[in-house]
């Protein structure tokens, strides 16, 4: 009996356990309904650089980037200077802890002076699985051709204290410099630190 | 109402910097509070504080390393001049299942001790205030942070009687969870997707219930639990690298707990290659020194294991009668034949390892003949010993026969014998120390063998070199002949185990035929034994003697000819007997996924994974479960289908486990020594 109980949880464990894409490789190419109704693909977007910001409005670590001010700084940046698209996914499922309805996730970017293309809503966690976001935030940037370039934190700093965020890596916007320039990424995967996503 | 919120989260920090709290705070779902072991201090005196943390049931706070997401707990010390704080000594951690996540915190309510150092210059009669900003985060499904700045008044006192706290155990509690630092040699490297850490410890015998918790932050998948493995006075473990991990730090640093012993130790390993613990031995460690010691003491213990010890009464009685001989030249071909012997046993073992192979001792036990011919041989010298004919006259006086030639080749010979004799005796007697051996660099691993070899030939090379010793052995007498009769029956039973060893690598009619052999030896040995009575019938007595060992030799090698028993058919067994045909039907299936594994009776490591893995009920409910079927090769005698697959994959021994995932894709091999979570785990990803 408590084999079977043990092999249950070992099996259960083992597939929550899904790779993470590859650096390099295609994207997984997704469909998500944003909060307008509208059905947003990634493949609407190629040809231009795309940002997947994993959010949960809750989460103190989160907090810490929007509080300053630092996330809308990174969202003005990359879209106005870059030409990129920013789409902020929240997978938290219906219940769980920041979930929320697509009016309060328009409230929330109204509120916060956020300026993403899209948020998207991943109720079932597929799209927050396919790519194994773990944490909030979760980031990754997608280059022009669909390849992954970036995943992982939003800095170096694995704090939940604002102060220290002038101090960090932007490892975002630095890689969003490097790839204008032509350059490698330097940091092309990083550590995601902060709440788990609550699939 | 976010504002609000961002509001209070900035300012709390300020807040609690202006009024340091005393005693127990209450924060969300967390009570914190600044204690000390004592409620007095002397001057210069050290001491341990510490913040206490309780949690909510099923929330919790994070270790040094907090896993997958979390923070560790912080503190920063605000205290007079001259007063100083150390850093927070963690207890070892529980790794907690977070969803799909694993942390590594504290459930329950913890301690985090700091050492407290304190100056001459404290004034006894005035106050000493401890002040702490401590900022945690506390997560159940949603994490909260918390910080608080606590203090905590301690009298300053002349010297005087030690005044210990009410928290005083908490502190002793706590601090023997604590990691001890070890300087053992430990090893690291992030080749093929695992992290690998290979330690040696020392002077401590890890076998218990151990867990492994790595500081070095994304560096490892925290939700893939780590295989932790002691053997042969190591420790190995192996966990999947975090899909961030990005590059190997210079210096890992880890924790290993052993739950049993309740005891943790701090260690760090440098980069390095682990293929064999040689790579940690050096010639000048105590490890390879004290393997050399342990060799020569088993070598001279081996004289008195039961099937060696006849072949030295051969020797001794030679010894005795050929006095005036030239001993010192008996002893040392003797000791020639030991050393040369077990150079080359030692020499094809190592050289297989060289080809990736990690093979026990009793390898050379694989051919049916020559086990078949040890059965023999034991079985001779159990029928001298039991009197049936004169063996060890003979012997000697072959001996005798060759050194009037001027040569020493039966003492050579002799020893030869004794170490092939040996070599069944030797398994379960030195086993552990010859496995350690195996995995050292091959100058080192062929000393421990010929030191093995010198003291098995000791004994007899000092009675040879000593004259006065010898003539004190016992002359032969009624006593020495009950005494070698009884000798006999160890030697029956030795035969007893051969040839059940034999039965397994062969069929029946190849074990009839080694048995009929056996009676025919004896017959022949009975026959050639006996007094001469006339010319005609000594020709006829030759004869009859040639042909019976004719036919004894050639029972020998058709042994080998014969089929192995074919899987005994046993009403549970969950595996198929491997072919390549049914091999290859399956892999056609792409709905099917296939577990190869191929073993031998021989091989100890091969038992050991069967028992503790591939035949425990989980693992063969995961195979069920997912739909794996297990086909079984065995590699007990020679099978040159089982051969030919086996250097397919760069292998030229056993074990070996392929796992042939389904929709045809790349097999992969899994390790050489399995755990359950091990295969599940290699089975659901098939």
């Amino acid at each position: 009996m408590m084999q079977v109980l043990a092999t249950s949880l070992l099996l259960a464990l083992s597939t929550a356990v899904i790779a993470a894409p590859q650096i390099g490789q295609p994207a997984p190419d997704f469909t998500l309904t944003d909060t307008q109704g509208n059905e947003v693909s990634l493949s609407d977007f190629r040809g231009q650089t795309v940002i997947l910001e994993w959010t949960n409005h809750d989460c103190p670590f989160v907090v810490k980037h929007y509080q300053p001010g630092n996330m809308q700084d990174q969202q003005r940046l990359a879209r106005n200077q870059h030409d990129a698209v920013w789409l902020s996914i929240i997978s938290s499922r219906p219940g769980a802890q920041g979930h929320v309805s697509p009016e309060e996730a328009d409230e929330l970017t109204a509120s916060r002076d956020a300026y993403p293309n899209a948020v998207l809503i991943d109720e079932p966690g597929d799209v927050g699985r396919a790519y194994d976001a773990r944490v909030t935030p979760h980031m990754y940037i997608i280059d022009a051709e669909g390849i992954l370039r970036y995943m992982g934190g939003i800095d170096s700093n694995p704090s939940r204290d604002p102060e220290d965020i002038p101090d960090a890596t932007q490892y975002v916007v630095v890689a969003l410099e490097q790839m204008a320039a032509g350059e490698e990424i330097t940091d092309s995967v990083t550590r995601p630190y902060g709440c788990q996503v609550h699939y | 109402m976010m504002r609000s919120l961002f509001a209070a989260l900035i300012l709390l920090p300020l807040l609690s910097w202006a009024a340091p709290e005393y005693g127990t705070v209450e924060r969300d779902h967390i009570r914190a509070e600044l204690i000390a072991e004592i409620t007095a201090v002397e001057p210069g005196q050290s001491f341990w504080a510490g913040l206490r943390l309780e949690p909510d049931d099923n929330w919790h706070t994070y270790w040094l390393n907090p896993g997958d997401s979390g923070l560790p707990t912080q503190l920063h010390w605000d205290l007079p001049d001259g007063v100083k704080a150390g850093e927070i000594e963690w207890a070892w951690p529980e790794a907690l299942q977070m969803g799909h996540l694993v942390n590594y915190g504290y459930k329950d309510g913890h301690l985090l001790p700091v050492r407290i150092d304190t100056p001459d210059s404290l004034v006894p009669g005035e106050t000493l205030t401890l002040v702490v900003d401590a900022a945690w985060l506390v997560c159940e499904e949603i994490c909260i942070p918390g910080d608080a700045t606590l203090a905590l008044d301690l009298d300053v006192i002349d010297h005087g009687q030690r005044r210990e706290s009410p928290h005083a155990a908490l502190f002793a509690d706590t601090l023997e969870r604590v990691p001890e630092k070890a300087g053992w040699t430990a090893r690291f490297n992030t080749e093929g997707g695992n992290l690998s850490v290979q330690v040696v410890p020392e002077d401590i015998d890890l076998s218990g219930d151990l867990a492994f918790f790595v500081i070095n932050d994304n560096l490892v998948e925290h939700a893939r639990e780590p295989s932790v493995l002691a053997e042969n006075g190591q420790i190995l473990v192996s966990q999947p690298l975090s899909a961030y991990f990005s590059r190997a730090p210079e210096q890992l640093e880890f924790i290993l707990v052993d739950h049993d012993a309740g005891q943790a130790w701090h260690l760090s390993a440098e980069t390095g290659e682990l293929l064999s613990a040689g790579a940690l031995v050096d010639s000048s460690s105590p490890g390879w020194a004290l393997a050399l010691i342990l060799a020569l003491a088993g070598g001279v213990l081996l004289n008195l294991m039961p099937c060696v010890f006849p072949v030295l009464s051969i020797k001794a009685m030679s010894l005795v009668s050929g006095a005036g001989h030239d001993q010192r030249g008996h002893g040392l071909a003797y000791t020639a034949g030991v050393l040369v012997s077990f150079a080359v046993l030692a020499a094809v073992l190592l050289a297989l390892r060289a080809g990736g192979e990690a093979i026990g001792w009793g390898f050379q036990l694989q051919s049916a003949w020559f086990v078949a011919l040890l059965v023999y041989i034991l079985f001779a010298l159990g029928l001298s010993l039991s009197g049936l004919f004169d063996f060890g006259t003979r012997l000697m006086g072959i001996g005798q026969g060759l050194t009037e030639k001027g040569g020493s080749r039966g003492s050579f010979f002799t020893g030869v014998l004794a170490c092939v004799v040996a070599s069944p005796c030797t398994a379960p007697f030195m086993g552990a120390a010859l496995g350690a051996a195996v995995f050292m660099p091959w100058p080192m691993a062929m000393s421990v063998f010929l030191a093995l070899g010198f003291g098995l030939a000791l004994p007899m090379l000092v009675l040879s070199f000593s004259p006065a010793l010898a003539r004190r052995l016992p002359r032969p007498g009624p006593w020495m002949e009950t005494f070698k009769q009884a000798m006999a029956f160890p030697l029956y039973l030795a035969v007893v185990w051969l040839l059940w060893v034999l039965a397994r690598q062969t069929d029946p009619t190849g074990l009839a035929l080694v048995l009929s052999g056996m009676v025919v030896l004896a017959f022949a040995l009975w026959l050639g034994g006996r007094e001469s009575r006339g010319e005609s019938l000594v020709v006829a007595r030759h004869a009859a003697v040639g042909l019976s060992l004719i036919f004894v030799l050639s029972t020998l090698f058709s042994a080998d000819r014969f089929g192995g028993a074919e899987a005994v058919s046993v009403d549970n067994a969950h595996w198929e007997t491997y072919s390549a045909e049914t091999l290859a039907e399956l892999r056609d299936d792409p709905e099917r996924a296939v577990l190869v594994n191929m073993t031998a009776d021989w091989c100890i490591t091969c038992l050991v994974n069967e028992r503790v893995a591939l035949n425990t009920s989980a693992v063969r409910e995961a195979m069920e479960e997912n739909d794996v079927v297990y086909l079984k090769g065995d590699w007990t005698r020679r099978d040159p289908d089982i051969t030919e697959y086996l250097s397919s994959y760069d292998r030229n021994g056993v074990p070996l486990y392929v796992l042939y995932p389904r929709n045809g894709e790349d097999p992969r091999v899994l390790p050489q020594v399995l755990t359950p979570q091990l295969v599940i785990q290699a089975l659901e990803r098939s």
